[in-house]
């Protein structure tokens, strides 16, 4: 049984060095995950002029968003177009260990920027109040998103740009009425059920309050929810993919 | 070593595969051969637990193949029909990926890696990246990547479908090696020759069913009864004084060309009706040829249905 399990594992990290090795320096990767929320930060950045703090805790919130959830999507329809799904699925793996391995690169890729993004702020002089609670919302949270992002890769195409663009149709709205830029209660009040229901709105609250000291739900209820979210979303993923899957061969 | 009961499989409204049965033994090649659509990659992939059939079950060395893909596919090699190594990484790098996921010791790997790049004429290009290889390198490199576990049983959906003649007959002699080496191998093939070289049996699957299976010699007897007589005259002929050959035998007229398709048996007969046109006729015979039936046309005809 143990023995049983630490395969699995080394399987599901040998899947994953090669999904980082082939992906993290794809252009979508780096478009999606890197480019994409800097400039949306600096859109936004230019518009208003935020204390520096905040400024570190939005460009956090959404680049561990982005980053996380930008491999997920492209990968099932890259190696079925590249023919590698069928070859590596006849190996002694199943599916849920091709997605683990998949969410396990997209995860670090979130965790990655986001620890470049803290370090980049401490240099500046902005430190979190509770640099545990940080890392454990950026692990949880990264693997919440990059589940959601893996639910794109469900899409029945086997062109990436499209799982990128899917992806980044639903990903950008949700930076909005997520408390990121904007915190939820100056939302129009018909924008707060919606809030309610982002996944990104409780790791940014996470951040806002380990930042600027400015929460809408208490540690507790954040992190809660973000589990929740990310069972559910674990779940409905891997179930989804594997029914998808079988049609990509 | 490998069984199959009864698979059961359609997509749709189309029947891919409908009722196959078969097993293999240790040490044996066998061929599935048949035409384009007629199942054969749908039934190796669900017998290396690729796809669940709709009925029926699979066995790999006594392992039910959906009960328990991981134990089963531990014991085997694939190389799919369409796949690709990673384009992106180096031939190296695609064979130690797929050690790693049969959790073989790095030593092993490193070993037996050298060991398959050499036989297979790939160890100078092992750090070149897989994308710079050719179809025909691509394809030798799936086979060492599907060697690189050592497993009993090897599974080639048309190992050798787009190579020219020379890749071809390394692939193969590298699969007749493999037999020597004690390896059980269960290939497809729509190439009847290449079948009848390699296959210890074959079974001929259309419209996804096996409708003849044994050795290739077997077939070649039980299927081979007719033989084809080719005749070349000095002179064109009208096709009509041929009419009373046409009422026994299939003929076939092409100016001084004429072809008679009878049973062996048959073959005085046909001879000296021949020679009774060429007497009448006053014609005189140039060439002859009298052929049994290839392996290719005993194919054509039980896949026809003959
Ligand atoms: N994933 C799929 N979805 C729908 N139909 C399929 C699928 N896979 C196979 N088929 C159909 O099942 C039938 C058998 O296909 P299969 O690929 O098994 O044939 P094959 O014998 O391997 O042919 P080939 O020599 O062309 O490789 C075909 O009619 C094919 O269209
Ligand atoms: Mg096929």
């Amino acid at each position: 049984m143990v023995a049983c399990i630490s395969d699995y594992l080394k399987k599901i990290w040998a899947l994953s060095i090669k999904d980082m090795r082939l992906y993290y320096f794809k252009g979508p990767t780096i478009v999606m995950g890197v480019f994409m929320p800097m400039f949306l930060w600096l859109a936004f950045m230019i518009g208003s002029s935020p204390s520096i703090g905040s400024a570190v805790a939005m460009l956090l919130s959404i680049s561990s968003f982005f980053a996380a959830s930008s491999i997920t999507p492209v990968i099932l329809p890259w190696e079925t177009r590249q023919k590698t799904l069928e070859m590596i699925l006849a190996r002694p793996i199943t599916i849920e260990l091709v997605l683990m391995g998949t969410c396990l690169a997209s995860m670090l890729y979130g965790v990655f920027i986001s620890l470049v993004i803290i370090a980049i702020g401490i240099f500046l002089g902005v430190c979190p109040a509770n640099i545990p609670v940080l890392i454990a919302s950026i692990l949880l949270s990264s693997i919440c998103y990059s589940f959601m992002g893996l639910l794109f890769s469900a899409i029945p195409s086997d062109v990436p740009a499209d799982a990128v663009l899917l992806s980044s149709v639903v990903r950008m709205p949700l930076i909005f009425i997520s408390g990121v830029f904007v915190p939820i209660n100056r939302l129009p009040i018909l924008m707060r059920p919606l809030s309610y229901v982002s996944p990104l709105t409780y790791y940014a609250d996470i951040i806002n309050d380990l930042y600027i000291g400015r929460s809408a739900f208490s540690l507790g209820i954040d992190f809660l929810v973000l589990l929740l979210f990310t069972i559910i979303l674990g779940i409905f993923t891997i179930e989804t993919n594997r029914r998808t899957i079988i049609k990509r061969l | 070593m490998v069984e199959a009961i009864g698979l059961y499989k359609s997509f749709g409204s189309v029947e891919a595969v409908r009722g196959v049965s078969f097993s293999v033994s240790r040490g044996e090649i066998f061929g599935l051969l048949g035409p384009n659509g007629a199942g054969k990659t749908t039934t190796i992939r669900m017998i290396t637990g690729l796809l669940r059939p709709d009925r029926g079950r699979a066995f790999i060395m006594g392992i039910d193949v959906h009960r328990n893909p991981i134990g089963a596919r531990s014991h085997i090699g694939v190389v799919p029909e369409v796949s690709n190594p990673y384009v992106d990484l180096s031939v190296w790098d695609n064979l130690v990926l797929i050690g790693k996921l049969y959790c073989i010791p790095k030593e092993t790997i490193i070993e037996r890696g050298k060991f398959l790049l050499e036989e297979l004429g790939l160890y100078d290009r092992r750090s070149s990246k897989a994308k710079t290889l050719s179809k025909g390198m691509r394809r030798r490199l799936l086979l060492a990547m599907a060697l690189i576990s050592d497993p009993e049983i090897l599974f080639l959906d048309e190992p050798t479908s787009g190579l020219d003649v020379f890749s071809a007959r390394k692939i193969r002699s590298m699969i007749m090696g493999l037999r020597r080496n004690g390896k059980t191998i269960v290939l497809t093939t729509h190439n009847i020759d290449e079948a009848g070289m390699l296959c210890d049996r074959v079974a001929i699957i259309n419209k996804g069913k096996i409708i003849a299976e044994g050795t290739p010699d077997d077939l070649r007897i039980r299927y081979g009864k007719y033989i084809e007589i080719k005749v070349l005259f000095d002179n064109s002929i009208d096709s009509s004084v041929l009419n009373e050959l046409r009422d026994h035998y299939n003929v076939t007229c092409d100016e001084k060309w004429v072809t008679i398709i009878c049973e062996k048996n048959e073959l005085d007969e046909v001879l000296d009706k021949i020679m009774n046109i060429k007497h009448r006729l006053g014609l005189r015979i140039k060439d002859l040829h009298i052929e049994s039936q290839s392996f290719e046309d005993i194919f054509v005809r039980i896949v026809r249905g003959e």
